[in-house]
């Protein structure tokens, strides 16, 4: 079986730096890898081994975190000749999977994920008024354009994540373009906030085409602090998301810190 | 333009078109070879254009190059869809050669849609080679790249392109070794007006000179390629 090797599957399957133990945070890569259509409904995983190797993560831990996503029906395992584990992209395990991840998460950590890509995607927006051409300009804003129209929960996602992840590219900076990535990965992990109020996408697609349009007027400044604002004004929404479910899910002892 | 500075543009951009050439060489070696292949076997659904051994081309001796194949024309006709067959090194693994395989799903974040690249438009386009970059090469190889292609036409019409990487940071390393002693402030410049090299610290490889900050130093094209080189004005950022 040949892997794919774009970057964005690279970081799919990059180590876990907190995976010695947690299984848990093998089942919420995988889960944000099939939000994000990084892993296809179908899609056949690598092997135990080398998943493990990939991951970092002892063959025991693995062998958990599949037993737990087939139990969530997110991985099927066929045994015998062309047998292996397979992917399921499910829509409602994966809005579970977001609700309980979110209700593990405290409000702080949800600020400190916001406050850091705050500074990405502020720094790109910035850097992108001054360095993207008008094709990269033009591609940006085809990307909102279809996020405006996007049917589904996955799509609006996915397509939110290519903008960003393409306006770090447009900053002419690898390392931008890998912790947006990486940030894409983390942010797959929890509810998207459309879902549960569908007019926010319209404040989504006004806060990129602005940012866009002042990219478009080389004004640096604008960019930057648009970028910014419009990514703490989502931090908010995830803040009273998780509020929304205090006395919820959330059982006893099951607090965790984001490391 | 002083004699001075007509003397130096001259040799800094005979310097950069003689490093490009160099990487043009692999990627008509390239292209020589998938025309040969068509040619003989056709284009199928199901397996690659590139011939084995192609990949060597990687392990020479000064080759500049980190990446370099055959970027596929979709033909829905032929069962064709978008396919790479593209090798890339890893000079600071030990020098592995693996095959890229990019994520050609549309509905994946991971999406690598080359066909609106500029590096295969252009000489799909004009049927010309073109030298695009630099750029980060997202969701392909993620890095800071040039990107030199040129198209592959056979007699069943056009192919794909045929083109190679080269790191930026590897081609700045080379022109400079090229250049011997601390040349005049230059700078690199693309048809958009975006950086491509320089030796002047205020001028940053990658960024875009807007247009009230264009200097009318001695300027040359260099053949063969949307790239200009211009001297610049400069004085030490180091000067407090």
């Amino acid at each position: 079986m040949q892997l794919l090797s774009g970057d964005a599957r690279r970081a799919v399957f990059a180590p876990l730096d907190d995976g010695a133990l947690r299984s848990e945070a093998v089942v919420r890569r995988v889960g944000s890898a099939i939000a994000l259509g990084l892993l296809a409904d179908g899609e056949q995983l690598p092997t135990e081994t080398d998943l493990a190797t990939m991951l970092n993560v002892s063959t025991m831990t693995l062998r958990e975190a599949l037993s737990e996503l087939r139990k969530l029906g997110l991985v099927q395992t066929r045994r015998g000749r062309g047998g292996g584990s397979f992917v399921c992209s499910r829509e409602d395990v994966l809005a579970e999977l977001a609700d309980a991840r979110l209700a593990e998460l405290g409000t702080t950590d949800l600020r400190e994920l916001g406050d850091v890509h705050a500074a990405v995607a502020a720094a790109a927006a910035r850097l992108a008024a001054s360095r993207a051409s008008r094709t990269e300009t033009a591609r940006l804003r085809d990307l909102v354009d279809r996020l405006a129209s996007a049917g589904s929960v996955t799509g609006q996602r996915r397509i939110d994540g290519r903008y960003y992840i393409e306006l770090a590219a447009c900053a002419q900076s690898v390392r931008l373009t890998m912790q947006e990535m990486d940030l894409h990965l983390e942010l797959g992990q929890l509810p998207w906030p459309p879902a549960h109020s569908p007019g926010l996408l319209d404040v989504i697609v006004a806060g990129h085409r602005a940012v866009v349009d002042a990219i478009e007027d080389r004004d640096a400044a604008r960019a930057r602090a648009l970028a910014e604002a419009h990514v703490e004004t989502r931090t908010l929404w995830a803040i009273e998301l998780r509020l929304q479910r205090l006395g919820g899910a959330a059982a006893p002892g099951s607090e965790r810190e984001v490391s | 333009m002083t004699d001075r500075g007509a003397a130096e543009v001259a040799r800094v951009t005979g310097a950069v078109s003689d490093l490009v050439e160099q990487v043009f060489v692999t990627v008509s070696r390239v292209r020589e070879r998938v025309l040969s292949s068509v040619e003989r076997h056709g284009l199928r659904a199901g397996s690659w254009v590139l011939p084995d051994g192609v990949q060597d081309l990687l392990h020479e001796p000064g080759q500049l190059a980190v990446g370099l194949g055959l970027v596929v024309a979709p033909r829905p006709e032929l069962d064709l869809t978008q396919r790479l067959e593209w090798w890339q090194v890893d000079p600071d693994a030990g020098g592995q050669l693996h095959t890229l395989e990019p994520d050609l799903r549309p509905m994946s974040l991971g999406y690598y849609d080359y066909t609106t690249a500029e590096w295969y438009d252009v000489p799909r386009r004009t049927g010309r080679r073109h030298a695009f970059g630099p750029h980060v090469d997202v969701h392909g190889t993620g890095r800071y790249v040039l990107t030199m292609t040129e198209p592959v036409v056979a007699e069943s019409g056009f192919v794909g392109v045929a083109g190679a990487d080269v790191p930026v940071r590897r081609f700045e390393a080379s022109l400079l070794e090229a250049l011997g002693h601390l040349p005049v402030p230059f700078v690199v410049l693309n048809d958009e007006e975006r950086i491509v090299l320089s030796t002047a610290p205020r001028w940053l490889v990658g960024a875009l000179v807007p247009p009230d900050g264009r200097s009318a130093g001695p300027t040359a094209e260099v053949t063969g390629t949307p790239w200009r080189v211009q001297l610049v004005q400069e004085e030490s950022v180091l000067r407090p």
